[in-house]
């Protein structure tokens, strides 16, 4: 029996308005090198000077994995050759990081939970791209000098679910203090695994591999999957010690393998030392104090909503995963509504009607919208199934709650003297069924309630109706 | 540290240069010269210095986070490159 170890990087692009050394802005498909200066092309005689904003954002990560936040940490100069980075070097914080030992729990679907030790978050800048065609490469340096927060956990996960649970939760705790946009796709959020194995019961670590170029929670699962058939597979084959060697693997989610990237004896010698370029980066109290006061994280939300709405754990998980679901959520409750009501109708309703890729953040029905129509239920002026046609209709047309209901013409008849006179009319034209079913034929009482309710046009209150259908029938 | 010509080609693989053979023993002893004066800082008693001494206590300066963004900085630049095109720097192809 094997055991799997995992540790994991990950690489955080902070959501700065500019880079960590310069004023240029940061950016997403921006034309090519717009967003550059003498100091991101290291041109010669230019210097770095650095981000506060990229110090506020470190303390609240810090603060949030209940990390040491050092008030003093320094930059050190890590080179490499490579067209990414002009300058031939890049800046990060190897030997004493902006943030230490924190740890991040992890919880399970059984409601058992495990803690993840966090070695380290440093602060580095990220590189340019490069787009190989034929016989050149073309180097865009507008993400050269991007601020990253690189996050590296101890070796303490033992599964692929574990490290999927794991970089989830960093996931949304990053965008609950909405320090970065944490968008897997677009590479704001970069994971890179550490894989070994190793016989069950033994302490010792044993040849780890990293995997590259993974871009979603998905094939973090597969790629780590994958990886390890292949380390057993030979170790079982008894030639583990030619085959996994530490070196770097690129995850290919096309042909669903990982392979060599670069062999042992390419292997990079960074030859860091401290950057002469920088003095020390100081945290002062009064920053330490204001950014050390963060806002709710997932965890504390869902216990707040758990206790403030007797919400059960599994309802205020779901509502508390992302962010933006939880704001929505939130959104609703401020038109007044119930609770329960409001995670049905967010999590069963609306998000079954989100279709191709639709968030709730692109839903064409807004959170006011939404709750606004759970409001219109519970004031009886719809039902709900009444509702569930208002919802279909307002993914399609743009229009507010009652002026949809009153187009449709969904709106409950409350008036219990129109109710009344088609309940009367009903009976008058059906003698026969009124006297059997006063003779004990107790299931004429349904074709009664279908009959009101389709005089009505379906927009009578069933429970008025079955009321005054058993008054009236005695 | 001995500069050799196993050093020197691992060097040159890490710096992606060439070294022309009539050159190498030229190259090898200039580095050898570098090191050895570099070597001379092994004289100082650095055996009570804080590993994180710098000759000023105050921190790195830092800015605020505002944009500024000159393009015709960067477009100067480009034309200025050895070839650009459509705004790219371009260089030889880098993997095989």
């Amino acid at each position: 029996m094997f055991e799997v170890v995992i540790g994991l990087e990950v690489h955080t692009q902070l959501n700065t308005e500019t880079k960590l050394f310069c004023s240029c802005p940061t950016s997403f498909n921006d034309r090519p090198n717009v967003n550059t200066c003498p100091t991101c092309l290291a041109l010669p005689g230019a210097l770095p000077v650095l981000n506060k904003s990229v110090l506020e954002k470190s303390i609240m990560l810090g603060t949030a994995i209940g990390a040491t936040v050092n008030r003093t940490s320094f930059f050190d100069r890590k080179s490499y050759f490579y067209p990414d980075s002009p300058s031939a070097y890049q800046i990060t914080q190897l030997y004493t990081p902006v943030v230490e030992h924190g740890t991040l729990d992890i919880d399970f679907e059984d409601g058992s939970s495990k803690t993840i030790r966090i070695n380290r978050a440093h602060i580095e800048a990220d590189a340019g791209k490069n787009i190989h065609e034929g016989a050149i490469s073309k180097v865009d340096l507008n993400r050269a000098g991007t601020p990253l927060l690189e996050i590296v956990s101890e070796p303490d996960m033992r599964s692929a679910e574990e490290a999927v649970l794991y970089v989830k939760k960093l996931h949304s705790i990053v965008r609950y203090l909405d320090i970065s946009n944490a968008n897997m796709q677009e590479g704001s959020f970069r994971v890179d695994v550490n894989v070994s194995i190793r016989p069950k019961g033994d302490e010792k670590l044993y040849t780890r591999v990293e995997i590259k170029n993974i871009n979603s929670f998905r094939f973090i699962h597969k790629a780590i999957e994958i990886e390890v058939e292949r380390q057993i597979e030979a170790w079982e084959d008894g030639v583990y010690d030619e085959e996994i060697r530490q070196e770097t693997r690129l995850f290919d989610q096309v042909k669903q393998e990982t392979r060599s990237m670069r062999g042992k004896e390419e292997a990079a010698d960074y030859r860091y030392f401290p950057e002469p370029d920088l003095l020390k980066a100081l945290i002062s109290d009064e920053m330490f104090t204001t950014f050390s006061d963060i806002p709710e994280l997932p965890d504390q939300k869902k216990a707040r909503l758990v206790s403030e709405y007797g919400m059960r754990e599994y309802d205020a998980a779901v509502i508390t995963s992302d962010l933006e679901t939880a704001h929505f959520f939130e959104a609703m409750l401020r038109e007044g509504i119930n609770a329960k009501n409001a995670i049905t109708w967010l999590t069963v309703e609306l998000q079954g009607r989100l279709k191709g890729g639709m968030t709730v953040t692109t839903s064409p029905v807004d959170a006011k919208t939404l709750g606004t129509l759970v409001k219109r239920i519970e004031d009886k002026t719809i039902s709900g199934k009444a509702a569930k046609e208002v919802l279909d209709y307002l993914m399609e047309n743009e229009n507010d709650v009652d002026a949809a209901i009153e187009k449709l013409g969904l709106k409950q008849m409350n008036d219990t003297g129109a109710l009344e006179t088609i309940i009367d009319a009903i009976i008058a034209a059906n003698d026969d069924k009124v006297e059997q079913y006063k003779g004990g034929k107790e299931k004429l009482f349904g074709f009664f309630v279908g009959q009101t309710m389709k005089e009505s046009k379906g927009t009578a209150n069933p429970q008025t109706v079955n009321e005054m259908l058993k008054t009236k029938l005695g | 540290m001995q500069v050799d010509d196993a050093l020197l080609k691992r060097l040159e693989k890490l710096s992606f240069l060439t070294i022309d053979d009539e050159k190498r023993e030229e190259i090898i002893a200039q580095l050898s010269g570098i090191v050895e004066f570099v070597d001379n800082l092994s004289e100082l008693n650095t055996e009570n210095v804080d590993e994180n001494f710098a000759l000023s206590d105050s921190g790195t300066p830092t800015r605020e986070d505002k944009s500024v963004c000159d393009s015709a900085i960067n477009d100067d630049i480009l034309k200025n490159a050895p070839r650009s095109e459509e705004h790219f720097f371009i260089v030889p192809k880098i993997i095989e």
